[in-house]
């Protein structure tokens, strides 16, 4: 068993709009100089340290982790797991 | 997002022609039950809605009364229970939202925020208690980002609300009279969508709040940003003191398609449109998505093309968006075009007066024997009882709730949150008072009597401010009107609250009903929600503290009335028996008395007897006073019945009166003029609650553990276990 490094990101689905994002990018980002962005959207990410058999494991136990304390709401959000070496 | 088939052949031979597929999508939201009113508006008519203070003006979102020097006040109700189910932070924000839109329609200020909110059981109940917890962030989140304070409301939890939540918002606003929106149009008028951008959420949201919720994916979610919404707020107001707005609409449910086919169809002209000048969160929107789009955050304004000048400076000001959409015609069309070619061309008529129905109706067979009294063995000692109850998810302290609200910003709460009702201060020098209520266990038990319940007790917390009722706001919430039986909770709950309106003089100056309200086990219970709005011309009651030696008076009779009551159902885990009925003779006799001793200012406190009767009404007194209190049971007005009865009946028109000892005389004269049923019942005092039964202690509590459940008990529900 070795400790893993699971990024869990949960994010607006495509199409749901995201206030924070936009504001980020118009009063920000757009008052700068940095005409060339033409999009940010916010997530959230929660890091675990999860020991494990291997990398796939980890990332399952993470999702059904989620999944099953209702850490995102699946009617709004999507998530994405990546699991890292500690 | 589709029409029944007879409907479609209605649209086919009503416009003579196949309908275009945007038609259809127009058509199909603005046909649905949420925006068309289909199965509810032929009964709706039944309700008196004219008085002398209401003013009426063409399409108005919101409910209008004169309030006297020049102001008036708006008030509205809304629900956002399907989006809530599904969402509970996003759906109870929006929802806020949305209400706040239709206030603003009408030209006036939002200057208040009341909401209602039900759950299953959140005591067994991960889910509900999870719902919970995000619909009163949500609300807390949108209220407070607008500072808008959220001055009341109720939160009530049954298990027929299980995997489902109800989320009511009534709103309340100011303005001037002269400020009133008059909602006109010439031809050649300016069509102009202002602030958020339009995207794919909440897309076929009308027609999802029609069905019964399903579990399968939908995108019916919406996303709150308040801070657009303040903005929209103060630009509109601007631009209404400009008088740049010549006639206004919020987009709610249907999203432009409603908003457009209504306010032609209320002005009575045509508007035609072209999807491409629609601001756009995406690039790739189908313009049927567009159409249809319940995006949050977006009103329908307009203008003509001099004013609009000033308007998109406006805009330009709060940061934003505004485009110009379409104009005005008089051809009573609505004409929908996409890069000059047509993609619906309909007459308003059509679109926006869906054919009403006439649901049969049938009483229900639960109903036959539910009124069958049970009786309950009766103990020598209720103080276990109390604090089980005290400690209740619907008798617990919901201060856990209102103490997230931001209720005092605008510096017109005069009576806070915590108490009977609400007292907002008016700039003419008089106050407005609000309070909503609901009672789904006593409707279920008895529709007709449980809604009229609701309204009284709503005016009962508004006349213990010392405010006259003047207006009134009905939401009806109940399951599938297909159903006969279920359709005819409604028509009797809807009956039942036109003849109290009718002879109490209170006009309903808005409401709503939502329908379709089913969960995975079936319907909920008929949920009846009232708004009650009081006047006072002068001062409200001045709440003083109680003080040892002050006396209690009671003012109406207790009944055999235990059905429905959190005693019966709480404790004893019993739905049925007599659910308490208003007496209006009683019921006018015991309010005008009440106003009159409240004038006298011989009074300390009034409080209404609702919810676990006269033994929590007590005990509210004693533990927000943290004084005792005893209370003989033989002297509680009314005939003579079992102890459990007296205690835990939940009978309306009763009045607890706190005084000084030395007006006693004065108020009993007064209240034997009023010809009402009165007697003194306990003087405060000590440190315990107690009622006696013929001398003998058979309830006893002490103040500070009866306060600390009170107080902490749904903190404790919401946050641990």
């Amino acid at each position: 068993m070795v400790d893993y490094c699971v990024h869990v990101t949960i994010e607006n689905k495509p199409g749901i709009s995201d206030p924070e994002g936009k504001t980020i990018l118009n009063d920000l980002v757009l008052k700068g100089t940095h005409q060339n962005v033409s999009k940010i959207n916010t997530a959230k990410m929660l890091k675990f340290t999860i020991t494990e058999n291997n990398k796939e494991s980890a990332q399952s136990k993470v999702r059904e982790i989620c999944d099953e304390l209702r850490i995102y709401n699946p009617m709004v959000s999507v998530v994405t797991i990546d699991a890292f070496d500690a | 997002m589709n029409l029944e088939s007879h409907e479609l052949e209605e649209l086919k031979s009503k416009i003579g022609r196949e309908p275009t597929s945007t038609e259809l999508q127009i058509v199909a939201a603005e046909w649905s039950e949420h925006c068309s009113y289909k199965s509810s508006k032929k009964h709706l008519k039944m309700l008196p809605m004219d008085g002398p203070l209401v003013i009426k003006e063409k399409g108005y979102d919101s409910g209008v009364l004169d309030v006297g020097d020049g102001y008036v006040i708006t008030a509205h109700i809304e629900s956002h229970n399907h989006p809530s189910a599904v969402e509970p932070y996003g759906g109870a924000a929006t929802g806020v939202g949305g209400v706040i839109r239709d206030i603003l329609s009408a030209g006036t200020r939002p200057i208040a925020l009341l909401d209602g909110l039900r759950f299953g059981d959140i005591e067994k109940d991960q889910h509900a208690k999870w719902l919970f917890k995000n619909a009163v962030t949500g609300i807390a989140d949108y209220g407070n980002c607008l500072g808008i304070p959220t001055v009341g409301g109720e939160v009530e939890f049954d298990e027929c609300y299980t995997n489902y939540a109800m989320v009511d918002v009534a709103a309340i606003g100011f303005g001037k009279k002269e400020n009133l929106i008059k909602n006109h149009a010439k031809k050649g008028d300016l069509v102009v969508l202002l602030g958020g951008a339009t995207g794919r959420d909440g897309i076929g949201g009308s027609q999802f709040a029609s069905d019964s919720l399903e579990s399968e994916d939908r995108s019916a979610v919406q996303i709150p940003d308040p801070f657009i919404e303040k903005l929209i707020i103060e630009a509109i107001l601007e631009a209404r003191n400009e008088k740049l707005i010549h006639a206004m609409k919020d987009l709610g449910g249907g999203g432009l398609s409603c908003a457009v086919s209504e306010t032609a169809d209320s002005l009575d002209i045509g508007i035609e449109m072209d999807v491409d000048k629609v601001h756009t969160r995406e690039s790739d929107m189908h313009s049927d998505e567009i159409m249809i789009s319940e995006s949050q955050e977006r009103m329908l304004i307009v203008t003509d093309s001099e004013k609009l000048i000033k308007l998109q400076d406006i805009c330009k000001k709060f940061r934003i968006d505004c485009s110009v959409i379409g104009h005005v015609t008089f051809d009573n069309k609505m004409h929908v075009k996409k890069s000059g070619k047509t993609i619906a061309n309909i007459s308003t008529d059509i679109v926006a007066n869906a054919t009403l129905l006439d649901l049969p109706s049938k009483k229900p067979i639960y109903l036959e024997n539910i009124e069958n009294t049970k009786s309950f063995p009766l103990l020598s000692d209720y103080s276990e009882v109390m604090l089980i109850l005290l400690a209740s998810p619907n008798i617990a302290s919901k201060i856990w709730v209102y103490g997230q609200y931001d209720h005092e910003v605008g510096i017109r709460t005069v009576v806070k949150p915590g108490y009977d009702a609400s007292v907002l201060r008016l700039d003419n020098g008089k106050f407005l008072s609000i309070k909503i209520d609901g009672n789904p266990k006593q409707c279920y038990i008895n529709p007709r009597e449980g809604a009229i319940g609701c309204f009284e007790e709503a005016c009962r917390n508004v006349v213990c401010t010392g405010a006259k009722p003047i207006g009134m706001l009905d939401h009806l919430q109940f399951g599938n009107p297909k159903d006969p039986e279920i359709f005819w909770t409604f028509l009797e709950s809807l009956k039942g609250l036109t003849d109290f309106a009718k002879d109490f003089e209170i006009p309903c100056i808005g409401g709503k009903v939502s329908l379709y309200n089913e969960t995975p086990k079936g319907s909920i219970k008929p949920t009846p929600v009232i708004g009650v709005l009081g006047l006072i011309d002068k001062t409200p009651l001045r709440i003083q503290k109680i003080n040892s030696g002050d006396c209690l008076i009671m003012i109406g009779n207790t009944k055999d009335e235990l059905g429905g009551s959190e005693y019966s159902e709480y404790i004893h885990k019993f739905i049925g028996g007599k659910c308490p009925v208003v007496d209006f003779s009683d019921s006018k006799k015991n309010m005008n008395a009440v106003l009159e001793i409240i004038k006298t200012e011989l009074i300390k406190s009034a409080h209404d007897c609702s919810k676990g009767g006269l033994a929590v009404a007590v005990s509210e007194l004693c533990m927000t006073n943290l004084i005792g209190c005893t209370v003989s049971l033989e002297n509680v007005p009314g005939d003579k019945l079992d102890n459990d009865k007296i205690l835990f009946s939940e009978s309306h028109s009763r009045y607890l009166v706190t005084f000084e000892k030395k007006n006693l005389q004065n108020l009993e004269e007064l209240l034997k003029k009023h010809n009402v049923s009165f007697k003194t019942i306990g003087e405060f005092g000590g440190e315990s609650i107690q009622f006696t039964a013929d001398s003998k202690p058979i309830l006893d509590l002490s103040v500070d553990k009866a306060q600390k459940t009170w107080l902490n008990s749904l903190k404790e529900m919401v946050m641990h276990a």
